[in-house]
């Protein structure tokens, strides 16, 4: 099935994430004040504005369950937001509640624990908060994760069993920690990750393989294996009991965000403008393909300029190289006869730009059937996660030009 | 007005700073061991080069490269031997030699290309030789090799 495509806004989409019944969407799109689209027909059209926030919203995360959202700020807040009925006219409206996060850094990355209890905030403070609510205060109220957190951590991810949660950092470490809340949480059952779980206890600590921020962390939909993305253009998947960590080294640029998609696939996506899924199990990974079907639909050159091999060059020459080599040389510019040099210029992506966010979209049982992600170029894209087209032959017929 | 404050190291007034040392982790082997060692791998690589094993002779270059602090001379050193070979190899042998290469030696050879080109002087010396290599390397190993030269503290 072709991907749904949406533009959603001329600036970039800096966080996305979908209502329970994917009929409505909460994004931020760079600025103070998170949107809610509404979906009519094949169209997204914006029905309100959560305002409450003095700065960029970094994060949004919207429960499946208990329908709450909850949005991170660079103003070092967090609020969660719930559906009430406005008492003057009756009608339902968004209304926060006040996190006291005691950050004093912008909050990067949000997302609920798996029962919705919790949640865990990233920070530029070398710390995440855990947050759970205080009935008696009607806030929610932090606990910090700091050690050994040297620098920003840029995002988190959540054990299934509510308790461990995964953090990748700009000191270029991907860690396991435990996030137990004693007045929230059940004594956990042992995993692979460790039995006697106090809070704070580091389970794990992984490089990145050259140096590069962790962008990105995730575990997979059993909790037990544990995938990074780092900017140093690989991705690492690691299995606690192995213990083995597989790297992949990448040809392209570097993923900013990734998603399993069940216990054997990943679909990561980033400053490649296109999303790449990869398989495998203990026995090792690979890279199967990208959703983003470059053949099909457009033409037989190869997509993203920046894909591994020759074309890079290639697509420079065409593009942004030409306008100003033709500026330079013969005193042209390309912007009074607009029609060749637009249309050059772009990328041949979906996105044009690079993606951000890669979330899941829909479920078929445990796994997951779509994700949708989004990117600096403002664009949602919803793509069908089977519908996996073959890099490596496309590679090599580049490579043999 | 004075200036002087500007020039403070406000950091070492930060209990947390974060130090060079903690971003990688160190070679175990001492300077000695390790200028020592690049000696020997001259040496190798000479009789490599002797037989016409290019692809042997860079391998041997790129294995264990010297990284961190204090080996600024095994550094050179490896980049001397390193460029002896990359100057005696034929531009048309190039693609063939780097698809031989482990990504690991490819990346440690993307960030030899980059120390050399950013070396007072050498420009003129072997700038288009190293310009050759560059770009079969990135048609071989992608933008990503060279993402992973900027990124890597490991500095060779």
């Amino acid at each position: 099935m072709a991907p749904e495509v949406f533009t959603l806004a001329q600036t970039p989409i800096t966080s996305h994430s979908f209502s329970p019944d994917r009929r409505q969407l909460a994004v931020s799109l760079n600025s103070n004040e998170a949107q809610i689209f509404s979906r009519q027909g094949s169209e997204w059209v914006q029905t309100e504005t959560l305002a409450e926030h003095d700065k960029l919203i970094t994060s949004i995360d919207w429960a499946p369950n208990t329908n709450r959202i909850v949005t991170a700020s660079q103003d070092r807040n967090a609020y969660v937001w719930q559906q009430q009925n406005d008492p003057e006219t009756g009608k339902l409206i968004w209304k926060p509640t006040l996190v006291l996060l005691r950050i004093n850094r912008a909050a990067t990355h949000v997302r609920w624990s798996p029962n919705e209890d919790k949640f865990a905030v990233a920070s530029g403070a070398r710390a995440i908060a855990i947050c759970s609510f205080d009935p008696e205060n009607n806030w929610w109220v932090a606990k910090q994760l700091k050690k050994p957190i040297r620098s920003t951590v840029l995002s988190v991810d959540w054990h299934p069993n509510n308790v461990l949660l995964a953090a990748g950092s700009a000191d270029m470490k991907a860690r396991v920690f435990s996030a137990y809340i004693k007045e929230v949480d059940q004594k956990p059952a042992p995993t692979v990750w460790g039995s006697k779980l106090p809070f704070n206890t580091v389970c794990g600590e992984y490089a990145s393989p050259a140096g590069g921020w962790v962008h990105s962390v995730g575990f997979s939909p059993s909790g037990d294996v544990l995938a990074f993305a780092s900017h140093d253009s690989s991705i690492s998947i690691v299995y606690p009991g192995g213990p083995a960590v597989y790297t992949i080294r990448m040809s392209t640029l570097p993923f900013v965000s990734l998603t399993w998609t069940s216990e054997d696939s990943i679909v990561a996506a980033g400053h490649d403008c296109r999303p790449i899924v990869f398989s495998g199990n203990e026995q090792g990974w690979q890279e199967s393909g990208t959703l983003d079907d470059a053949t099909s639909s457009k033409s037989n050159e190869s997509r993203s300029g920046f894909g591994g091999g020759s074309p890079t060059v290639g697509r420079l020459k065409a593009g942004a190289f030409a306008t100003f080599r033709d500026a330079d040389t013969r005193g042209q510019s390309s912007m009074a006869g607009a029609g060749t040099g637009g249309s050059d210029s772009k990328l041949l992506t979906i996105h044009q730009n690079t993606i951000t966010n890669v979330r899941p979209y829909e479920f078929n049982g445990s796994t997951v059937s779509k994700v949708s992600t989004s990117g600096v170029d403002g664009m949602l894209v919803v793509w069908d996660v089977n519908d996996v087209s073959a890099l490596t032959s496309r590679l090599s017929a580049t490579r043999l030009r | 007005m004075d200036g002087a404050f500007r020039k403070i190291d406000v950091d070492q007034y930060d209990e947390d700073v974060l130090h060079e040392s903690e971003l990688y982790d160190a070679d175990p082997r001492s300077p000695a061991e390790v200028l020592d060692d690049v000696r020997q791998r001259q040496g190798a690589v000479r009789s490599l080069l002797a037989k016409n094993d290019i692809s042997g002779a860079l391998s041997v270059i790129l294995e264990n490269a010297p990284y961190g602090p204090n080996v600024d001379d095994a550094k050179n050193l490896n980049l001397q031997t390193l460029l002896t070979v990359l100057n005696t190899t034929k531009s048309t042998d190039i693609t063939n030699i780097i698809k031989t290469l482990s990504p690991d030696a490819q990346d440690t050879l993307m960030k030899y290309l980059y120390k050399g080109m950013g070396l007072p002087g050498w420009g003129d010396i072997s700038g288009s030789v190293l310009l050759g290599w560059h770009e079969k390397l990135t048609e071989v190993a992608g933008v990503g090799c060279i993402v992973r030269t900027m990124t890597d503290r490991r500095t060779v």
